[in-house]
């Protein structure tokens, strides 16, 4: 249930980011601006959902502290500081910085991701039962 | 203190590349042995060839293949492999003192070094099974462990005919069951463990690397399952000499077919449009395949001897065409996630650690390598070619795992460590 709603969202970030490499690729510098300030921002919200809601309540209602959430929190953090990397090798026009930069962010996001799919977001929809409705809706509410 | 981000879930960087620094190392072997040796390693059967082909399928292939699994179990299986540094170094020993001694029997005829061969690999294999089969037994919901579970226990009965068939060199008595245990011992280490194996790895790595579509649930429930089957009773009807266990072969045959189209058809309406060595590699891996396939569907029409080492020369290229173009993608991802998640600040960028010129280049090399191979089987003294050309790749490779190692020890050495309390 949840799974899917957050499975889809990363495919969403992923299709976005795909998008803007393309556009610099074919050297639309403009549309690649724009392009990565839209992954950019849904990515980052996309954390911010897991770390203001569903990792909070996830930990709460299961007592697991440090465990898988707390290193998906550190990763994270990691992908944060890439992307802000590649926003400031995009501002800069440092392209070749930036296409190498997207290798390492895009292998690192899609390894949290899947670990995220395959063993947190199961974890998460089986504490979260009967309430995972709501909390899809209450995702949907927070402010981008 | 922060000091990373699931680093100690990641095996240190020094298992993996032990691994991957190996393979140039026995390709620079191999390809020494096809310039000075060309038409022994062509002669069926012939000592030298059954040298070459262990020298590419364990030495080549195999080492690569296991460096990836200590990578991928940890990435995949959450469960990493318990104390990855020293049972990497005594798989590592056991394996390249293993082929070495094999090769060395082969081309010898020493019966003492077919025991030690024996022993060494079996035991290395074992070894290496008894650790990570543990980790992927029980339930799970990832398919792609799945399918290295299904490998890994294919490479432990490839290993035990392999066992039965060295003492049967070293005493030079041949049961007249030989012929099975051959047949047996290739199909499943070429199928069940090399081709599962890479099957496997692409469910997970062609969407994830290239953003393509997912392969379908059909495919990653149902080919363990065709090739599990097809295997066993191939290796029933070769135990039991009953006739035409090739019909088996053909349902593989198909399934690695319908694996081609379908790799290919996601591979080019893959959404990431930049160009990259890596999606070459996996795009000329599945015309080896094919080629493989064809040649393998030409020698049963009509018995032509060069084509069963055609088909088997492209099979081996296939398996070293993507684990070359994964190996350009990962070398690089490692040093740059290591450095990076130990916080240092002169961490360079993939594209610094391995320049995409290069990547280039051993691609180039690699398909003059594999054409001259590929037609060396109809005119042998190609052979010489190839392995002149495989001289020059597998020193490239050398040099560039070599080149990304002594940078991250530089960084690790002089670089500047950015730590804060959270």
């Amino acid at each position: 249930m949840l799974l899917e709603f957050m499975r889809d969202d990363h495919r969403a970030c992923d299709h976005l980011y795909t998008e803007a490499e393309n556009a610099l690729a074919d050297k639309k510098v403009d549309e690649a601006k724009k392009l990565f300030g839209a992954f950019y921002r849904a990515t980052n919200h996309h954390f911010d959902m897991e770390e203001k809601e569903l990792f909070i309540t996830f930990e709460k209602r299961t007592g697991m502290m440090g465990g898988p959430t707390q290193m998906m929190r550190y990763e994270h953090q990691q992908l944060r500081a890439l992307l802000e990397s590649m926003l400031r090798s995009l501002n800069e026009e440092k392209y070749d910085d930036f296409f190498g930069q997207g290798e390492s962010m895009m292998i690192m996001l899609q390894q949290h991701n899947m670990k995220e799919e395959q063993m947190l977001y199961p974890m998460i929809d089986r504490a979260l039962s009967g309430d995972a409705e709501l909390m899809i809706q209450r995702l949907k509410d927070m402010p981008q | 203190m922060f000091n990373g981000l699931s680093l100690d879930q990641a095996p240190p960087i020094s298992v993996v590349l032990r691994f991957f620094l190996t393979l140039p190392v026995f390709g620079l072997i191999l390809s020494l042995f096809m310039i000075f040796f060309p038409i022994e390693i062509l002669t069926p059967n012939h000592p030298f060839s059954l040298a070459g082909i262990h020298l590419l399928f364990l030495g080549m292939i195999s080492m690569g293949m296991i460096g990836a699994l200590f990578q991928m179990q940890s990435v995949l299986g959450g469960a990493p492999i318990p104390s990855p540094l020293g049972n990497s170094i005594i798989i590592h020993t056991l394996l390249s003192a293993g082929i070495l001694a094999l090769a060395g029997a082969f081309i010898l005829q020493l019966p003492e070094l077919f025991i030690i061969a024996a022993v060494l690999l079996g035991s290395g294999i074992v070894y290496f099974a008894q650790i990570l089969l543990p980790l992927l037994l029980g339930k799970m919901g990832h398919d792609t462990l799945k399918g290295m579970r299904f490998a890994l226990f294919s490479l432990l009965i490839t290993a035990i005919l392999g066992v039965v068939m060295a003492s049967s060199y070293a005493n030079g008595n041949f049961e007249n069951t030989h012929a099975a245990i051959k047949a047996s011992h290739y199909s499943i280490g070429l199928i069940g463990w090399v081709a599962a194996l890479i099957i496997y790895v692409a469910f997970q790595v062609v969407e994830m690397f290239y953003v393509t579509t997912p392969y379908s649930d059909w495919c990653k429930n149902n080919v363990k399952r065709i090739l599990g089957i097809s295997l066993l009773l191939k290796v029933i009807w070769l135990f039991t000499a009953l006739q035409f266990p090739w019909v088996f072969d053909i349902f593989i045959a198909l399934l690695l077919v319908g694996f081609v189209i379908t790799t290919v058809k996601r591979l080019r309406s893959r959404k990431r449009r930049v160009s990259d060595v890596s999606i070459w590699f996996w795009m000329m891996g599945m015309g080896l395949l094919m080629i493989s396939l064809l040649s393998y569907g030409a020698l049963m029409v009509r018995h032509y001897e060069p084509l069963e080492a055609m088909s088997l020369i492209a099979f081996a290229l296939f398996a070293l065409s993507i684990i070359l173009g994964m190996m350009g993608k990962i070398v690089p991802f490692l040093v740059w996630f290591h450095l990076n998640a130990a916080g240092y600040m002169e961490t360079p960028i993939m594209s610094n650690i391995i320049p995409a010129k290069r990547l280039k280049m051993s691609f180039l090399l690699f398909g003059f390598t594999a054409l001259t191979a590929l037609l060396s089987p109809f005119f042998p003294l190609l052979l010489i070619a190839s392995g002149l050309s495989g001289v020059v790749l597998f020193s490239l490779l050398l040099f560039n795992l070599v080149a990304a190692a002594k940078l991250y020890r530089n960084v690790l050495a002089t670089g500047t460590r950015f730590t804060f309390e959270p």
